[in-house]
């Protein structure tokens, strides 16, 4: 009992605000959406079709809940807006964000080391609303006119590269994974860089030592001890996009009631859906909609989780090979 | 170092956060005698309470008012949470709402419109005529290019595109979704029995559709996409003709094609004028009469009859009064398009602004 110090005291009750949080978060969602959770069965999930019904009408009884006429939530061509535009965020950002890592910590010239990287880390501090109007003024208009163009020219034989299939406008599924990818690229780059930093000298000097190439050291010696920083980085990073909403909805092209059909094709995230659908949904008499808002929040909430999860039994493996 | 860069960023958060706190205090201290009103809501309505509230604050010295850009449903929920004193809205409440909420008020400020834009690259210099029943047609995607005959019909002698048309809609809640899918709705059945009308509606899957976010991202979405049509409050009539887009004559219900002009906006309000029932909840959309132009509405505020207590309410008893009197002159008015209320609206205002009490 001697370990009970107020000291100790206090800092398991600053420690447990965090989970004490998560968990007043998550018992909320619940708690609020049930009724949502009920009307909405597991064909929230399912379907694609939306519509808050005529909020002008008197709201009737359906499945024995009081709802708007005509309202149906089905929330897929959210789930798969976000999740197609996060992976592909994370497709565009891994790379770039390895060689940007490898090139301040190994081939940046040493004065310019610390204004580049500093440059890197102010990238991580635009405030998303920012990477929204530069996507809307000079992202957008570059994918119809430029980057769109050049993908359907070249890959343009499958249905899903090509343009023609689309609005054309520039808004859409590549327009919010270049947003986020750039967003996520300074957190997994810095991360990364730091990770780097912390290799041992002799373990790239012994490499040299062997005659490895500089390219054999990097893939060879210096990623492959960086794996778990990498992976834990893209986890976090991948967080970010599943979340990020505003940046998102100013240049997603607000899909609703269809799948993307082509990389040009407008979507909607589930986290951007619920901002733009707020306002409205506050008309709702029965409330209905509302709760089914916060029911695509638990969901989106239960995605992160999973795929969070999913990521570190991924990094531990990875451990467990390299072991071996 | 990155590290203490962001915690140096926190501390003077707060900082800045106490001094804000700190200053509200003595400002309380020095301003004793003073009631604060809380305006927010409507997007479109925010330009225009900004214009006002200086001179109402001038006329009255001892109010204050802060507005707030939020959106139309937003402002009815906190008026009625009375999170605020004052719901800015572009739609009225609906009888359900109402019921719930008997205490609640509509009161109209203002008379609004919206036009039919579009980025015709070589006719935007001409006035496109356009029908609810073909606006329904581009909306549900029946009808996919700009030489289709339903057009062509409307407009005989103009060399019309064979382009695809991107139909653009809003992404939030708004005002505009609401009176656009009024007119829709009103005009062509098959729409009012699928999609119907509200601040949001379920958008019908049209492949080459496009959503945008705010009245801004409207127009933006009209300048990078040459054949794409959106609908488009007056408000923003200076960002759209300097665009260089063009704008749609619309068919009323009398089957006459119109522009938006002060003529033909205060045509159709006067047709409903004597419609307006004592409670001011009422659609001016699609209004009968040759000259009428077929989408214009009332901006409202939305107010809780019982108020706190009898400053506040007397307060908002003469924001409101101000407004829908002084307020509606055309120095105000003018500078966001907006129309005058009808003399006998304003009657019909005062009644129930004086049920407000403390």
């Amino acid at each position: 009992m001697k370990n009970l110090t107020p000291f100790r005291l206090s800092l398991a009750g600053l420690a447990l605000i965090i989970p004490g949080a998560l968990i007043a978060i998550v018992f909320f969602l619940t708690t609020y959406s049930w009724k949502a959770i009920g009307f909405n069965g597991f064909g929230f999930l399912g379907t694609i079709n939306w519509s808050l019904g005529n909020l002008y009408a008197n709201p009737v009884h359906q499945h024995g809940y009081l709802v708007p006429p005509g309202a149906k939530y089905g929330i897929l061509a959210f789930i798969v807006g976000t999740l197609l535009s996060s992976f592909l965020a994370i497709l565009f950002a891994v790379p770039i964000s390895i060689g940007t890592a490898m090139f301040l910590a190994e081939k940046a010239p040493a004065n310019l080391r610390a204004p580049l990287t500093m440059i890197v880390e102010l990238v991580a501090v635009v405030p998303s609303v920012v990477f929204g109007l530069w996507g809307i003024f000079v992202l957008v208009p570059l994918i119809a006119h430029v980057i769109g163009p050049a993908i359907t020219a070249t890959l343009g034989f499958i249905p899903f590269f090509n343009m023609n299939n689309s609005t054309g406008s520039g808004y859409g599924l590549l327009a919010a994974s270049i947003v986020l990818a750039l967003m996520i690229t300074p957190i997994i780059a810095t991360t990364l860089y730091d990770a780097l930093n912390q290799v041992p000298r002799e373990l790239r000097e012994s490499a040299y030592a062997l005659g490895a190439t500089h390219f054999e050291v990097a893939t060879g010696t210096m990623l492959p001890t960086v794996r778990v920083t990498l992976i834990g980085a893209i986890v976090l990073a991948l967080g970010r996009a599943l979340g990020e909403t505003m940046a998102v909805l100013m240049v997603s092209g607000g899909a609703l009631n269809y799948l993307p059909g082509t990389l040009f094709t407008p979507i909607s995230t589930m986290a951007a859906f619920i901002l733009s659908q707020l306002d409205s949904a506050l008309q709702d008499p029965s409330e209905m909609a509302v709760k089914s808002l916060a029911e695509i929040a638990l969901v989106l909430f239960l995605i992160t989780v999973i795929v969070n999860a999913a990521a570190r039994l991924l990094a531990r493996g990875t451990v467990r090979v390299a072991q071996l | 170092m990155r590290f203490d860069q962001s915690m140096r960023y926190v501390a003077l958060r707060r900082a800045a956060a106490a001094m804000v706190l700190v200053a509200g205090l003595g400002m309380g201290v020095a301003r004793a005698a003073s009631v604060t009103l809380t305006e927010t809501g409507s997007t479109l309505l925010y330009p225009l309470f900004n214009i006002w509230v200086p001179p109402f604050e001038k006329a009255h010295p001892g109010i204050r008012v802060t507005t707030q850009g939020t959106g139309s449903g937003t402002g009815i929920a906190q008026a009625i949470s009375g999170l605020v004193q004052i719901g800015a809205s572009d739609a009225y409440m609906s009888d359900a709402q109402l019921k719930q909420h008997p205490d609640i008020l509509n009161i109209p400020l203002a008379i609004s419109a919206q036009a039919i834009n579009y980025n015709l690259p070589g006719l935007n210099n001409r006035h496109l005529k356009l029908s609810g029943p073909v606006l329904a047609g581009i909306y549900t995607g029946k009808i996919t290019r700009w030489n289709d005959p339903a057009i062509e019909k409307l407009n005989p002698g103009v060399a019309l595109p064979n382009h695809k048309i991107i139909p653009v809609h809003r992404t939030d809640g708004s005002g505009d979704t609401f009176i656009f899918s009024q007119y829709l709705s009103f005009s062509t059945p098959s729409w009012a029995n699928s999609v119907g009308y509200g601040t949001t509606v379920s958008w019908p899957a049209v492949p080459g559709g496009l959503g945008a976010q705010g009245n801004p991202g409207m127009v933006e979405a009209l300048k990078q996409n040459p054949y794409a049509i959106a609908y488009i409050g007056v408000s923003f009539h200076a960002e759209v003709s300097r665009a260089h887009l063009g704008k749609a004559m619309l068919e009323n219900r009398a089957g006459h094609f119109v522009l938006p002009t002060a003529q033909t906006i205060s045509a159709a309000a006067g047709e409903l004028v004597s419609k307006t029932p004592a409670d001011e909840r009422i659609s001016l959309v699609f209004a009968p009469g040759a000259d009428s132009y077929p989408i214009i509405n009332y901006e409202y505020a939305i107010v809780n009859a019982r108020q706190p207590n009898a400053e506040t309410a007397n307060a908002v008893k003469a924001l409101l009064t101000w407004a829908s009197n002084e307020g509606n002159n055309p120095q105000y008015l003018k500078q966001v398009e907006f129309m005058a209320l009808p003399a006998s609206i304003k009657t019909l205002s005062a009644d129930q602004i004086a049920k407000i009490h403390g």
